[in-house]
């Protein structure tokens, strides 16, 4: 079984005769025998069809092979998050690497891709299994639990876990259309019960 | 004279009569006692034929001197009479006495020509030997990968140099698959081998 080990920016994903699957173009050194393949992301023709209509661009590559293959992308703290039987939904184009157990899926995620202009879709994670994840400075977990919703930035959110519905806070008022605004249009406000991973950047 | 890491970025040199230190132009955080900056002169036409050329600058006199330089991470090298290649861009600063020529990466001819101008990393390298310390720049701080005679495959972008006797390679792997946009994008690889230290940086980002 691939084990992935983070080391601050830079991932370790130890290969025996298995494979991971990877961030196009995200190895920076590898020891070993090792095969970089170009990967669909999975799902097989109506994920892909989903992918199409959402304009969802995530491009992964399949490392098999035995060895060590280190994988970084623009110099992102990397953090492993690990899956048991579990369901993780996370931005994109901060998944650096997921292990074999793991499907990727591509969810709708509505007025909130259109609000902050990310394009309608995230990517979700279900299964068994590690997924290492990117972020602009080192991640930061939060937790929610019932009767403690939590708001974050849209463009700070990166990942989450656990049963959380989101909704939209619009912050604009009479102020903003005088430009007194305070930067922050549009939050994210997350009930029930789970984990919400943040990064200490707005995209 | 090694050079104190302050935090991930900066570093400190100490600057005695003895010891001087260069540094890229405009490296220069701050200082104390009695330090003099003095731009230095490069062999004409040397640095126009390889491109492998970087301004730098004498630190003289005696006192302390913080480096850095926008933003990027700093990674202090410790020679003991052996040697670096690294390219001029990376280089921050380095102990005066310490020895650099600039060389062709890998005496491989037309290969070593091609495998320049695919990575975009030109054909020449800088090479310090001696006793003395280089602080070396990197997007994301670099990590070593020790050698002992197996293989490694280093992406180009994000390789920064190496030390010891190593073999560099350029290995492509391009396919019709990366013709029709389908490629993994490592269609190119440093193959190092032999005895040594490659140091690799945590982002394709060049500089």
């Amino acid at each position: 079984m691939a084990v992935l080990i983070a080391d601050k920016r830079v991932l370790h994903a130890d290969l025996d005769g298995d494979s991971v699957r990877a961030a196009n173009g995200s190895m920076v050194a590898y020891t070993g025998k090792v095969e970089f393949k170009y990967a669909s992301g999975g799902g097989g023709f109506r994920a892909a069809m989903k992918r199409g209509v959402a304009g969802e661009s995530i491009s992964l590559m399949t490392c098999t092979g035995a060895g060590r293959v280190y994988l970084a992308q623009d110099a992102m703290d990397v953090t492993v998050v690990q899956l048991s039987n579990d369901r993780m939904t996370v931005e994109s184009e901060h998944i650096l690497a997921i292990t074999d157990g793991l499907q990727l899926d591509v969810q709708f995620s509505g007025l909130r891709g259109m609000t902050t202009g990310k394009g309608v879709a995230t990517t979700t994670v279900t299964g068994t299994g590690q997924c290492a994840i990117m972020s602009d400075g080192p991640l930061i977990a939060l937790a929610v639990t019932p009767g403690q919703p939590l708001v974050v930035d849209p463009d700070v959110y990166v990942a989450g876990t656990g049963q959380t519905q989101m909704s939209i806070i619009s912050g604009v008022s009479w102020r903003s259309v005088i430009g007194e605004d305070t930067g922050e249009h549009f939050s994210l406000r997350f009930e029930g019960q789970g984990t919400i991973y943040i990064q200490p950047a707005e995209r | 004279m090694a050079f104190e890491s302050v935090n991930s970025k900066v570093v400190r040199a100490q600057i005695s009569q003895q010891g001087a230190v260069l540094a890229r132009r405009g490296a220069m955080l701050g200082y104390d006692g009695n330090v003099s900056f003095r731009p230095l002169a490069h062999a004409p036409g040397a640095g126009m034929i390889t491109g492998e050329s970087n301004k730098m600058m004498a630190s003289e006199g005696s006192g302390s001197v913080l480096y850095g330089y926008r933003g990027l991470y700093v990674t202090v090298i410790v020679l003991t009479g052996d040697s670096l290649s690294v390219e001029a861009d990376r280089i921050l600063a380095h102990d005066a006495s310490l020895q650099t020529s600039v060389e062709m990466i890998a005496q491989g001819g037309v290969r070593s020509a091609v495998r320049g101008a695919m990575t975009g990393q030109g054909l020449f390298t800088t090479r310090i030997s001696g006793h003395g310390s280089v602080a070396v720049l990197s997007h994301g701080g670099t990590f070593p990968l020790q050698l002992s005679g197996q293989t490694v495959g280093v992406d180009p972008q994000a390789y920064v140099g190496h030390s010891g006797a190593l073999q560099v390679d350029l290995k492509s792997s391009v396919g019709m698959r990366h013709l029709v946009g389908r490629g993994s994008g490592e269609a190119f690889q440093l193959h190092v081998s032999g005895h040594g230290t490659v140091y690799v940086q945590a982002s394709e980002e060049k500089f």
